[in-house]
């Protein structure tokens, strides 16, 4: 069976997918067969062909294998493909046409013409001749009944004839048969009658049995019953004494837990409060408040205080120093009127002695101020009460003019700068 | 007497499950938290309380002086203990607060925080989610003794406070070394920790403030302030010196941070004193017998008694005392059990040596439902346990007990006629040491909270230790 192109998909895709199809038939063998001429009828050459060797198997992958692309472009191409397939296929069979033998064209001057060779002419004209013939039967008759079948008499007749009186006597005859048959007939009779006598003893015997079987029934259900509820009532007093003997043991196990919880939390609160305590939550409130009001304000009060010595102080240093300085200058101013009238030699001597005398004073008064603070606070106690005197004499003062002695305090501390 | 005042029965599994579930301090930490928070409903309270489940979380201070390693040692324990870390930085630097906002400001210009912002930082970050389920670290606060007092009102109580101390040469000379990375955070030191990695050695930078005279400034403030803050917290601050290398000093921090502290829980010591043969465990469990009125329960005694009584299982052990074989396990178990279940060994508590001496027995005897809570292995040498064992000697006429180092005997005439003990042979001795050590390890490895003693010191010291292990809690081991 040839290959076919078939279309699988509608030609708008335009992709055709090819399929080989062939029948299985034995492969070809050589060495004749009984009868091969039967069993090999003649077919067409067998084009045997393995599929692994064929060209139009594809080979490789077929991913990108598009057999045709999607547009309808090719479409045309294919169509075209189909024509001159088509007009080869004419072409072919045009060529057949021409290799077939055909009588030689007439020669030169002469004309071929159709001639009948038969030994009668016949009439060869467009029409046929047709003749009509017809025939009819009767209309339908009834099919006549099929005559009886007698078949003719054959034999011979011949007849007789029997008299009263002649065979038996029918009254002697009768009687052993009526005694049998009345006596079968009473006999059977007597048979049912006992039959159902008996059926009837036993039916009532029946009755009696199935009374007593039924009062004996009745017994035994009361006595079941009777067992049952005893029965019932054992489980259910076992039940019951099954509860309270667990209702017991739990109770106990219980009170165990509860006494031996109590025992063993018995610590619980102390610690608990204990462990607070520790941890600082609970405190002693007077002295957190002592500790958070009233120490703070001691302190600062100290500070305030000492703070107040130290001004003091630092004022009455500076009182020191301001008489120091006017005493010096008006000393020096003497000295310079002395010393302009008396000559230089004596000059040496008390200048001499005085440098020495003002250098350490300047010095004395500077250490003053520094030392001022230390031996102060060592000999505080003895100095205090002539300080707080001051203090109280000054203290308005001060308290006004606090930053006035701070200007003062540094206008000094620029003085001694330059005179040391 | 109705039926809550007549004697009970309470069966000892109760006290075994207080105190393995620690039940005293679950219900003490409740109680605390109810008394702080006083909730309107305290059912529901309680019952939250008790799902948090997070009385063991670490709670900790670490204060010292600036340059003693308590950063290091607070991100350390951090890492270690997977908790959280506070500090003054990380309080304020918290984004979405109004709060640590003005703290910033606070600190930007005064460079220190006042102390009711910072305490009402700690506080909200104290009770967010990551810190009450896994716990908090504070490095370097309470500052002053006002801020630890502020933070108890609150009811923040840390569990352990840590102390680092060291002389002040020391710091001033350490602080100068210092070095930040500045993109981790973490502090190295020229000389001590120096990281190993060149790119964090070229990018950290030396912070403010570590000349010699600013670290002598803060010293001396935090000298003063130091002093204030002791008897805030009696029972549970530890001081450790900071003087010793980084490792040790996070060791020993390590260590305190995991004991717990002792509570009062009802506790009925059961002591277990394992150890080979001439160790000192009966001379150590007479001495706790003692002194804490346990019942000294001695497994070898025990069975000699029995034997002796010509009960009835005296009578089954007898055969095998007189082919001398080893009593079989149920046998043990059997007579043990007896003197176990009796009034006085439940309600006093017992110390039990010379029974488990393999893993067989041990699980037989923890199958029974017989857990001891404290179990101590006394470590001795083998020499000293030769010298202690082979040098015992008996007088056969006064009947008086020598020991030729120890205890030697007055006179040459007695020493003459001394006698030793078959069973105190050199060649038994060993033999009982090889037994013994050949089970220890895996009796070490079933009873994990054990604790080992150094038995080769003298008696008193050894009964000391094994004292402060009874009575102080086991320590908790990090998950």
């Amino acid at each position: 069976v040839a290959p076919t192109w078939t279309d699988r998909t509608s030609p708008a895709m335009g992709t055709y997918t090819y399929t080989y199809t062939s029948r299985p038939r034995p492969p070809p063998c050589q060495r004749r067969r009984y009868r091969d001429s039967l069993l090999q009828p003649a077919e067409e050459p067998i084009r045997y062909g393995n599929i692994m060797y064929d060209r139009r198997v594809i080979r490789g992958n077929t991913y990108a294998l598009q057999m045709a692309p999607l547009s309808g472009q090719p479409d045309p191409l294919e169509i075209q493909r189909q024509h001159q397939a088509k007009r080869r296929a004419l072409a072919r069979k045009r060529a057949q046409e021409q290799l077939r033998p055909h009588t030689p064209e007439p020669v030169e001057g002469r004309q071929h013409v159709d001639v009948q060779t038969e030994l009668y002419l016949e009439e060869i004209a467009d029409r046929t001749i047709e003749v009509d013939m017809e025939c009819q039967t009767d209309a339908f008759l009834d099919r006549p009944p099929t005559p009886l079948f007698i078949p003719a008499k054959t034999g011979k007749d011949v007849a007789t004839q029997i008299l009263e009186g002649e065979l038996f006597d029918f009254d002697l005859e009768v009687k052993p048969m009526l005694e049998v048959l009345v006596g079968k007939t009473i006999e059977q009779s007597l048979l049912e009658v006992m039959e159902e006598e008996e059926l009837a003893n036993l039916q009532a015997s029946q009755y009696a049995y199935e009374e007593l079987r039924n009062v004996e029934l009745a017994e035994v259900q009361r006595l079941e019953e009777q067992e049952r509820r005893h029965q019932e009532e054992k489980e259910r007093r076992k039940q019951q004494q099954w509860e309270v003997v667990h209702k017991h043991n739990e109770t106990a196990q219980k009170i165990a837990a509860q006494v031996f919880a109590q025992r063993y939390l018995a610590d619980l609160l102390p610690s608990v409060f204990d462990s607070l305590r520790d941890g600082g939550y609970f405190y002693d409130p007077v002295q957190r408040d002592i500790e958070i009001g009233f120490l703070p304000w001691l302190m600062n009060e100290v500070d305030k205080t000492m703070e107040y010595s130290m001004v003091g102080r630092a004022v009455l240093d500076m009182l020191i120093r301001e008489v120091v300085d006017k005493r010096l200058m008006m000393y020096e101013h003497k000295e310079d009127e002395r010393l302009s009238f008396r000559p230089g030699d004596r000059l040496s001597g008390p200048g001499a002695v005085r440098d020495p005398l003002v250098g350490p004073e300047i010095q004395g008064q500077s250490t003053s101020q520094s030392q001022g603070p230390p031996p102060d606070r060592e000999s505080l106690p003895p100095l205090d009460g002539r300080y707080l005197e001051k203090l109280s004499s000054q203290e308005r003062r001060l308290l006004e003019e606090e930053e006035d002695e701070q200007r003062e305090m540094r206008k000094s501390s620029g003085k001694e700068e330059p005179s040391q | 007497m109705d039926a809550t005042t007549a004697p009970h029965h309470i069966p000892p599994e109760m006290s075994q499950y207080g105190e393995e579930n620690h039940i005293f301090e679950i219900m003490q930490n409740m109680l605390e938290q109810l008394l702080i928070h006083q909730p309107k409903d305290p059912i529901l309270f309680m019952i939250n309380h008790l799902q948090l489940d997070n009385d063991n979380v670490p709670k900790i201070v670490i204060l010292g002086p600036p340059a003693s390693g308590k950063t290091t040692i607070a991100m350390w324990l951090c890492k270690h203990l997977n908790s959280n870390l506070l500090t003054v930085e990380n309080l304020i630097a918290k984004e979405f607060s109004s709060l640590a906002a003005a703290a910033r400001k606070h600190y930007q210009i005064n460079k220190r925080v006042p102390s009711m912002q910072l305490v009402r930082l700690i506080q909200d970050r104290v009770s967010e989610e990551d810190c009450v389920r896994r716990g908090w670290i504070l490095d370097g606060i309470p500052e002053t003794r006002e801020q630890a007092l502020m933070i108890q009102t609150v009811g923040i109580t840390p569990r352990h406070v840590i102390v680092l101390s060291a002389p002040d040469t020391v710091l001033i000379e350490r602080n100068l070394g210092k070095r930040i990375d500045p993109q981790t955070g973490e502090i190295y030191h020229t000389t001590f920790d120096w990281p190993s990695e060149s790119e964090i050695q070229d990018r950290l930078i030396v912070p403010v403030g570590i000349s010699e005279l600013e670290t002598a400034g803060k010293l001396l403030e935090y000298h003063r302030n130091i002093v204030r803050i002791f008897p805030s917290y009696p029972k549970i601050l530890k001081v450790i010196s900071a003087d010793q290398p980084c490792v040790d000093v996070f060791y020993q921090a390590l260590t305190y941070v995991q004991t717990n502290h002792r509570s009062n829980a009802p506790f009925t010591p059961r002591v277990l004193l394992c150890g080979p043969m001439g160790s000192g465990k009966s001379l150590q469990a007479a001495l706790l017998a003692q002194k804490y009125s346990l019942v000294n329960v001695c497994c070898g005694q025990l069975l000699k008694e029995a034997v002796a009584d010509k009960s009835k299982f005296g009578e089954v052990i007898q055969p095998f005392f007189e082919k001398d074989m080893a009593v079989p396990d149920s046998l043990i178990m059997k007579v043990l059990s007896e003197r176990l279940n009796q009034q006085d060994c439940i309600q006093k508590g017992w110390v039990l040596h010379g029974f488990p001496r393999d893993l067989d027995q041990a699980l037989m005897m923890d199958s029974l439902g017989y857990k001891p809570n404290r179990v101590f292995f006394l470590n001795v040498p083998f020499d000293s346990v030769l010298e202690r064992l082979t040098l015992r000697r008996t007088d056969p006429i006064t009947g008086e007990r020598y020991h030729l180092m120890y205890k030697p005997p007055p006179t040459t005439e007695i020493q003459d006629r001394l006698l030793q003990n078959p069973k105190d042979a050199e060649e038994h001795v060993k033999l009982k040491m090889d037994l013994f050590y050949r089970n220890a390890a895996e009796l070490e490895e079933f009873y994990g909270q054990a604790l080992t003693i150094n038995g080769d010191q003298d008696p008193y010291t050894v009964f000391e230790y094994i004292e402060s292990g009874i009575i102080n809690p086991l320590p908790q081991k990090v998950p």
